[in-house]
């Protein structure tokens, strides 16, 4: 029964051999970089990166929703990315004084 | 005429008023803020952070190749992405691994 799931999430349309998957893996480095760098000092922040983090993570959570299929994984990662990089900005503008 | 055209663009599947286009936009200020901290001095780079936008411009380069129509802008953004990425990590690298500068009270 578990192995009947397995099987057709990893030959699924959006699964592990596809690039429907592999995207928005790669885009959860981003969500885990931003938490390894959360307990770094607020100086490290680069706020550059973080706002444009922010706009990009806007964007591509209606991307994912909009593109065919349906990525919710997609979706999933950006959510994270934006909540994680909200965060960061708000200890980067706290930072600045 | 021209106005015609300039109004298939602005109709166009992919174009400005859907996120096909403004996605891919919105990445290369990932990239504009990449080239904006090559100022910054190397302490501040985060080693996380930017493995991570090279790794995501690496992939995604592929993919955008792979995908069903090749989407060049993408292509193009994830690129430049993850070569601003390498450069960032080679500046660190070099700053932490093989600078003479001696840095105060590191053993």
């Amino acid at each position: 029964m578990a192995m009947a799931v397995l099987r057709a999430f990893w030959n699924g349309p959006v699964g592990p051999k596809t690039t429907h998957f592999w995207g928005p893996v790669a885009n959860g480095g981003f969500v885990v970089a931003a938490m390894a760098d959360m307990k770094k000092p607020a100086e490290t922040i680069s706020g550059n990166m973080t706002t444009a983090m922010c706009l990009y993570s806007g964007a591509l959570m209606r991307f994912a929703w909009m593109v065919q299929p349906r990525n919710y994984l997609l979706l999933a990662c950006h959510a994270s990315n934006e909540v994680v990089q909200l965060y960061q900005l708000s200890r980067w503008v706290n930072a600045q004084g | 005429m021209a106005a015609s055209k300039i109004q298939a663009l602005w109709n166009h599947p992919a174009g400005p008023k859907t996120i096909h286009f403004w996605a891919p936009t919105f990445k290369w200020g990932i990239s504009i803020a990449n080239v904006a901290d090559f100022s910054k001095p190397p302490e501040k780079i985060s080693y996380p952070q930017q493995v991570a936008v090279t790794c995501t411009g690496l992939i995604w380069s592929r993919y955008s190749t792979v995908i069903t129509p090749k989407n060049w802008n993408l292509f193009s953004v994830n690129v430049v992405m993850a070569g601003t990425g390498i450069y960032q990590l080679a500046r660190k690298t070099r700053h932490d691994h093989f600078s003479e500068v001696q840095v105060p009270g590191k053993e």
